[in-house]
């Protein structure tokens, strides 16, 4: 089974990000790029489908240069070859614009390589700026199936077994392939890479695609306007109940919401 | 029947109107304050709490039950691990808790300037925010700076950076009279006289209170990146360690633990990161290893040459924990071991025993062999750089005096093993009330002896911390 997992790096998400005070930009200033959460767990659960299944994982990222260490530690982890878009005409793309790249890009692998990509993984969103749009959109411009929010796959007769997490529980989904998949939190950890993993990793080249091969893509007009960019409020400090017993705690908690008039 | 007077009622009205704290007496005392982290030594109240806003409040204190002889006991968060911080024979209770102010960063120097009861946690991540590593380490990361101190707190680090001694440059002391001291000054060599900021330290709040401190800081290195070793068992887990330590790579911190303690706090996490089998061997002990280095490049050659050691050394593979996750979830499990301990078990007690590090697989041996003669459990852990191992008695089904029986039974023959193998009762928990007969027993009159002539000459009434470290109530 070919796999190609997409991946963004984005700063890390453990860290409070502020904004700056004379421009009112992000201040990402000493903030680790790290690959995105939700990326490592599409990473390992593409992994965890190569093992039991066969095949191979390639990483592809739209990125800047640098990128190129998040796409080792993927290497790092199981994936066996990776790839870095980047052109200084992709700069500016919005997440429509990217997926197209995502899209020009797989084409372009396939023709280049020979393989074709049975399934392509994707975080459900990146922890950046949440759009969660880059797995359907790119469905879209392939005009094949999407299934989002998976928390494990399996190979089926005739594509793949999907457990999907709802807003009610979970649900199993089978499709077909080629397919897109975008991934939400599994039940287990991306794994740890071993030193020789990654001493190897470290030294394998990444190659870099840019627009001459995938094409330049335009952006078009774009449909969001950024208005204003804030911090949310802080949040009031909550009260602690320590009562003697759980009752009386219960009993105090429940008094607590009719007094100010919630129950 | 007790040396020391009761605290009164005109005894109160003359400490409100001689600090500018909150005294607190009866009812209005929270039960917190009768115990530390290890209740197992006993639930006492105190006749009075103050919390001291300033030196002066801790002044007039001491001053006052000086003059009216009340005993004192002082106070940070109350983490500690050996009573410390319990009031044994009644008097005040004085909390330093409130007086939690950074005060000043001596940037060209490198220092910091705060007030005791400042919280460790909160003076690590400040220093961070202007640039700079405050290198001990501690476990508990919500004690006091002025406990750290107290207990000479070591900690992870300590295997590279030292202990809390080796960072305090300057203090603030309260002498039990009420005298104001100041301790030690911000430079980096002394040679002037006996060393009383050296002894201040450690003396676990017996001989002064410490109410200001200026600490030694570190430029913050800029990356970190920990391995995991996986070992079949405990005695090649500890056999690399003196190879690591002469590799000259400088480990930042070096943890051993055995699987039977992951087991219990990925349990209590609800999350597994150190894995049980490699190629079908059982994995049994790991060796938890942080390095740092200025970036990403010069820490892959050190962690590259650490892991041919450890591999060299019998290592059946080694993990990588190089990004900020998969740190914080390595970090998680070694940080979480006394809350996973004390969430899962009713009866608990611990000793801290420091020994050589080529005898910390002995020395786990007699203590497990030992441990068959009783009926409770031991769990382990410690600091395989240092040879500080911490060792926990528990139980979930016996009678509290059966326990306490048993575990008087057990430490001595721990601690008389300990010193045999040339090593010595606490590595930074202290003594405090519940290692205080132990102590003596190890240490022997002669030091006994000396260490009482010092708490004299510093506490001549004897009513500061008292039935603490080297004085029986």
């Amino acid at each position: 089974m070919e796999i190609l997992v997409c991946i963004k790096q984005v700063p890390d998400d453990s860290v409070t990000v502020h904004l700056k005070a004379n421009t009112g930009e992000a201040d990402l200033d000493g903030i680790s790029p790290v690959v995105n959460a939700f990326d490592t767990y599409a990473l390992e659960m593409a992994v965890r489908l190569k093992e039991s299944s066969g095949g191979a994982v390639t990483v592809i990222s739209v990125g800047p240069e640098g990128t190129e260490n998040a796409i080792k530690s993927c290497l790092a982890v199981g994936a066996d070859s990776g790839y870095l878009i980047n052109d200084a005409a992709f700069n500016n793309a919005g997440a429509p614009e990217k997926s197209k790249i995502l899209a020009s890009s797989v084409k372009y692998l396939e023709k280049s390589t020979g393989k074709h990509f049975d399934i392509i993984f994707c975080g459900k969103e990146a922890t950046d700026y949440s759009y969660g749009q880059a797995g359907p959109q790119l469905a879209e411009i392939m005009k094949i199936g999407v299934v989002t929010d998976l928390t494990d796959i399996k190979k089926a007769d005739a594509g793949v077994c999907c457990k999907q997490e709802t807003e009610d529980g979970y649900r199993t989904v089978q499709t077909g392939l080629p397919c897109v998949v975008t991934v939400s939190k599994p039940a287990y950890d991306p794994r740890y890479p071993t030193i020789r993993s990654k001493l190897a990793a470290r030294k394998m080249e990444i190659p870099v695609l840019t627009s001459s091969q995938i094409g330049n893509i335009t952006a078009a007009k774009t449909a969001n306007i950024t208005l204003r960019i804030y911090e949310p409020p802080k949040r009031k400090c909550g009260v602690k109940i320590k009562e003697k017993t759980c009752a009386d705690s219960a009993c105090k908690a429940v008094g607590m919401l009719a007094d100010a008039k919630l129950l | 029947m007790s040396q020391y007077q009761k605290v009164t009622a005109e005894f109160v009205k003359a400490l409100k109107s001689a600090v500018s704290g909150k005294v607190m007496t009866g009812a209005e005392i929270n039960e917190d304050f009768s115990h530390d982290e290890m209740p197992i030594y006993g639930k006492l109240m105190p006749e009075a709490v103050v919390e001291a806003k300033t030196t002066e409040d801790v002044a007039a204190v001491m001053s006052l039950c000086n003059k009216h002889n009340i005993p004192v006991t002082p106070r940070g968060a109350g983490t500690g691990l050996v009573g410390g911080a319990v009031a044994v024979d009644g008097g005040i209770i004085l909390s330093t808790a409130k007086m939690n102010k950074i005060i000043s960063y001596d940037e060209d120097n490198m220092m910091v300037t705060a007030q005791a009861g400042v919280l460790f946690n909160d003076l690590a991540a400040d220093a961070e925010k202007h640039g700079f590593l405050y290198p001990p380490d501690p476990g508990e990361k919500f004690a006091t700076v002025g406990g750290n101190v107290a207990t000479n707190a070591g900690g992870m680090r300590a295997v590279k950076y030292g202990t809390t001694r080796d960072y305090v440059r300057a203090m603030t002391v309260v002498l039990p009279t009420g005298e104001i001291v100041h301790l030690g000054a911000p430079v980096s060599k002394s040679s002037s006289g006996y060393s009383l900021i050296n002894l201040m330290i450690g003396s676990e709040g017996t001989l002064g209170i410490v109410t200001e401190l200026t600490l030694k800081l570190l430029p913050l290195p800029k990356e970190v990146v920990s391995l995991i070793a996986l070992y079949e068992n405990l005695r090649d887990c500890i056999a690399a360690v003196p190879k690591m330590m002469r590799a000259n790579l400088h480990p930042q911190t070096m943890e051993f633990m055995e699987r039977d303690i992951v087991n219990v706090s990925e349990s209590y996490l609800g999350k597994s990161t150190f894995p049980q089998k490699f190629e079908n061997k059982d994995v049994n002990a790991y060796l938890l290893i942080s390095f740092e280095g200025g970036d990403d490049d010069s820490l892959d050659g050190v962690i590259e040459k650490a892991s041919e050691v450890v591999l060299d050394a019998g290592a059946l593979d080694v993990l990588v924990a190089d990004t900020p996750q998969l740190k914080k979830d390595a970090w998680a499990a070694r940080d979480s071991f006394l809350d996973a301990i004390n969430s899962t078990t009713k009866l608990v007690d611990e000793c801290d025993v420091v020994v050589p590090v080529s005898k910390i697989p002995d020395f786990l041996a007699y203590i497990k062999l030992l441990a068959q003669n009783y009926d409770f459990t031991i769990q382990n852990f410690g600091h395989a750089g240092d040879g500080n191992l911490h060792i926990y008695c528990c139980s979930n089904d016996m009678e509290i005096q059966d326990f306490k029986k048993q575990v008087s039974d057990f430490m001595p023959k721990t601690y008389a093993k300990a010193y045999e193998m040339g090593g010595l009762i606490s590595g930074e928990h202290g003594i405090g009330y519940g290692k205080r007969d132990y102590l003596a027993e190890m240490a022997g009159p002669v030091k006994m002896r000396l260490m009482k002539g010092i708490k004299d000459v510093f506490d001549p009434n004897g009513i500061l911390n008292p039935g603490k470290v080297c004085c029986k109530l």
